[in-house]
């Protein structure tokens, strides 16, 4: 489970919305972990973590071998409409699917802030990979010069079973840079699977993120180097596995969900649980998610990001309005939690610490079962009242891991976030429950842990090929693909394999998807 | 008669279809998306009450066939759905008045309103089954005699195939392969009938149910602190006054899916969260929910709706959608009268889906609640 060769020293970064956390590992040891404000502008919080985690040594002395970032700015940037670069789609399936242009569903000042310009063009495949229609490389130069007259260079190409037939992207893509030699292009089968909505959206959401990624990867390479570390920095992508600099800087949207993940992972380390389910107690949130062998388990069902839907692959995590800040309100017979929450205003508005509201922490406080604050300040909540509180507290956190479970049986769990004093007592569906040391810091160390893996998603025909031949294939392709994306082969195993056969058809084909992962490969070293 | 005219009426319609899907008939997303697309470029979808409708007038029926994973990616192409129109008027040598849907739960809800909208015909507040099922003879159409065929088949390449069969059991099979042949996408007209027929053989009034109940269900969201009881009431307060019921509210305790020849077989298991004994609910699934049996006894059962909701937000949830641990309603809608007719249950009672019990009205497994 180890991420690079034990001797490697490496540090693990959060850049949360409220926090940064840091943490510095050997191997599989914490040696040092820090929490500090996240700033306005997200470089100079990194550098006051980095300095506080390393003292005053120089990164270079310490011999630290790369730093591993989770990042929200990308996707805040993206719900927010801030640095949005105006793009450009060209979808290349004609005569098929105008009905529904590009960004047909977006919302309104999401499509002011980009400013599209549309291109469809002639081309495309079968589910089969027969092509319906030939490349119609003309009409491609003709947008591409269009596209260069409006000065826009954030390019999405998006093309009929792309991911059975990723040529016919990349044949457009060098049509597209023979007249814009420095465009940002993104290509669908990069970024997304079967489902060409949900696929190009994720193109284009990533092409609108394009110009930031330069500004935020450079300014991340600058905060590193401004306190002496020179090291490679990977970033954490959704699915918990790393991205090289590189890549993030052309692929930000894999990196839009990476919060949750790394808490989990971070979270599974610690314990050494592969299995079980991760509740992550924070001042507003409390997110649950399941872990199958030792990453999280993925949505099924459509994500939104920005009000955009994706096909992306994101974790599973039910976020229940429950934290150390949430606001309760009693009547006669009822206890209501939250929504609301003071959130990191605890210390100050919270009734323990001298404040008017009457908060969750309050009536653990009241309980003697933590030790904050001021608990005399309490006297006047009855022990009654207190825990009533108490249990409502516990009850929506179990009825939140059944939620997550994946079946019935008992299954161990792992406590983790500053708000984890809220649970205490033996919760229902649970087997086991640990809170391990830095459960603070889960989410960093769960960045600093993190492997390399590559994807698959694609229609094979078993009939044709057999079922034997086309997983192994499928598989072969995934592992490349994780090779390709930084892994050391030797490390690199299969972790997933879905099959989906087509229904509503009398043929033999079958969706599948496969998911390889593998340890880092040394740094500077690209394995063929 | 109500009108389709604004994104949130394409929104709860298809929203309602999938209701009416009883857990099959896809998602009308793309659907969705289409009509959403004419809409914004000033082409409205008109609906016509079947009294309105001329006796001598021409109908026809248009749907698509293929794989839903297919559709997906393949999406739907404008100047298709005018060929399929121009072409079927060709065969069938004579202008067509009118479209109504053969389906009106889930996908197949959308494409004649994008259609109608485009060419400015009306679409009959109409369709052929009231629900979702699996095959094109399963029609209250072919119930009373009409053929499904002549029969003309689109694709997006220009390939035309004009299907004429004996039985509609026969253009089913012929139909699905043809669709198989030219990339598991294609698009079809069907059932050509007169006015009169449509008046006589089509289940009336179920376009704009699918409205109303997206409506009722996004209002119940809205203003209620239950949404499900808040759509059963809804339910009871249409013009109708056909029988519902809340069959069940629980957790799904395990789920089954399996592909066999094509299809979606499967069953769910629900668990009670209520206190005072456990009770168990089990749906049967074959694209739609055929069945559901709690504590052993049949609750409601084909072609009566079954639908499954999400307890919080009483969306309704398609079969694919079913997941371990999610907390959901069970709610029966009895069918239309006319499916429940002894010459509508030997083409879409319990027994053609291999069950081995007859059918029982909603009404009469559970009585009372009127």
């Amino acid at each position: 489970m180890t991420a690079v060769d034990g001797a490697n020293k490496r540090i693990g970064i959060d850049v949360g919305g409220t926090n940064t956390d840091a943490v510095l590992m050997e191997g599989d040891s914490v040696l040092a972990a820090v929490k500090r404000p996240t700033t306005q502008d997200v470089a100079s919080g990194v550098v006051d973590a980095v300095e506080q985690l390393i003292g005053q040594a120089s990164g270079r002395s310490l011999g630290i071998r790369s730093v591993m970032i989770g990042t929200t700015q990308f996707i805040n940037a993206f719900v927010q409409r801030k640095g949005l670069a105006r793009i450009a789609a060209i979808r290349v399936t004609l005569p098929k699917a105008d009905a529904i242009p590009p960004m047909t569903a977006w919302p309104q000042d999401l499509i002011e802030a980009v400013d599209p310009d549309i291109h469809l063009v002639g081309g495309g495949s079968f589910y089969t990979g027969v092509d319906y229609a030939p490349l119609d490389e003309r009409a491609i130069a003709k947008a591409s010069e269009a596209i260069r007259a409006k000065g826009i260079r954030a390019i999405a190409i998006t093309a009929n079973f792309a991911p059975v037939r990723p040529d016919l992207e990349t044949r457009a893509e060098a049509v597209v840079r023979r007249i814009l030699p420095d465009a940002d292009i993104t290509l669908s089968h990069q970024v997304g699977g079967i489902g060409l909505l949900d696929r190009e959206n994720a193109a284009l959401i990533n092409a609108s993120l394009s110009r930031l990624s330069r500004e935020v990867i450079a300014s991340l390479r600058q905060a590193l180097e401004h306190v002496g570390l020179d090291a490679p920095i990977y970033i954490s992508q959704n699915d918990g596995t790393l991205i090289s600099e590189d890549f993030a800087r052309r692929y930000p949207i894999f990196t839009c969900s990476a919060g949750p993940t790394n808490s989990i992972r971070g979270a599974a380390f610690l314990t050494g649980l592969e299995d079980g389910i991760v509740i992550d107690v924070g001042g507003t949130t409390t997110d649950i998610g399941a872990l199958a062998g030792g990453f999280p388990r993925e949505t099924a069902t459509p994500h939104y990001i920005g009000g955009v839907r994706t096909n992306f692959r994101m974790p599973d995590v039910l976020s229940l309005a429950l934290g150390g800040g949430t606001l309760v309100r009693l009547s006669e017979d009822r206890v209501t939690l939250g929504p609301e929450s003071v959130g990191y205003e605890l210390t100050r508005r919270g009734r323990a610490f001298g404040g008017e509201e009457l908060t969750t922490t309050d009536c653990i406080v009241r309980l003697g079962k933590a030790t904050l604050g001021r608990p005399e300040l309490l006297e006047s909540l009855p022990i009654a009242t207190a825990r009533r509180v108490y249990e409502a507290i516990q009850t929506a956190i179990e009825r939140g891991i059944d939620e997550v479970k994946a079946n019935s049986r008992p299954v161990p769990a792992v406590l983790v976030g500053g708000g984890n004093i809220l649970v205490s007592r033996e919760l229902q569906g649970v087997s086991t429950l640990e809170i391990p040391r830095y459960a603070d810091a889960a989410n960093a160390v769960g960045a600093a842990i993190a492997r390399v893996s590559g994807r698959v998603d694609r229609i094979f025909d078993f009939h044709a090929l057999g079922r034997d031949v086309a997983l192994a294939q499928a598989k072969e392709d995934a592992i490349n693909a994780a090779v390709a994306a930084g892994a050391s082969r030797a490390t690199v195993e299969v972790a997933e394999v879905v099959e989906l056969p087509m229904t509503h058809m009398p043929t033999g084909a079958v969706q599948v998807k496969v998911r390889a992962v593998g340890d880092l490969a040394a740094p500077g070293v690209r394995e063929p | 008669m109500k009108s389709i005219d604004s994104i949130q009426d394409i929104q709860d319609t298809a929203r309602g279809a999938v209701f009416l899907g009883a857990g099959g008939g896809g998602d009308p997303y793309v659907g969705e998306l289409f009509l959403r697309s004419q809409l914004s470029a000033g082409h409205h979808p008109r609906i016509e009450s079947l009294e309105d409708i001329a006796d001598d007038a021409f109908v026809i029926s248009v749907a698509g066939v293929g794989a839903p994973t297919v559709l997906v990616e393949h999406l739907v192409s404008a100047p298709t759905f005018v060929r399929l129109l121009e072409e079927s008027e060709q065969v069938y040598g004579r202008r067509v008045d009118a479209l109504v849907s053969a389906e009106i739960g889930g996908a197949n809800c959308m494409f004649p309103l994008a259609l109608g909208a485009m060419r400015g015909l009306p679409v009959l507040d109409a369709d052929g089954i009231g629900r979702a099922v699996p095959h094109l003879d399963m029609t209250t159409f072919n119930i009373y005699g009409c053929l499904a065929t002549p029969s003309v088949l689109v694709d997006d390449s220009g390939n035309t195939v004009i299907v004429r069969t004996t039985s509609n059991r026969t253009a089913e099979h012929v139909i699905r392969n043809v669709a198989s042949a030219l990339g598991a996408t294609i698009y079809g007209s069907f059932y050509p009938m007169t006015g009169r027929q449509a008046k006589q053989f089509a289940v009336a009034g179920t376009l704009s149910l699918a409205l109303e109940i997206g409506r009722i269900i996004r209002s119940a969201r809205e203003q209620s602190a239950d949404p499900v009881r808040g759509l059963l009431a809804g339910l009871r307060k249409l013009p109708d006054r056909r029988p519902c019921r809340l069959l069940f509210e629980g957790k799904i305790a395990d789920v089954l899916h399996e592909t066999r020849d094509g299809w979606h077989f499967g069953r769910a298991v629900l668990e009670s969260t209520h206190s005072g004994g456990r009770s168990e609910l089990i749906i049967q699934i074959q694209n739609e929910y055929l069945v559901a049996r709690c504590d052993g006894r049949t609750v409601a059962i084909v072609p009566d709706l079954i639908c499954v909701l999400d307890r919080e937000s009483a969306e309704p949830l398609t079969a694919e959608m079913l997941r371990y641990g999610q907390r959901v309603a069970v709610v029966g809608y009895a069918a239309p009268s006319v499916l429940r007719r002894p010459e509508s249950l030997a083409v879409v009672g319990p027994r053609l889906f291999g069950l081995k019990e007859d059918f029982a009205a909603l009404e009469a497994l559970i009585p009372g609640e009127e």
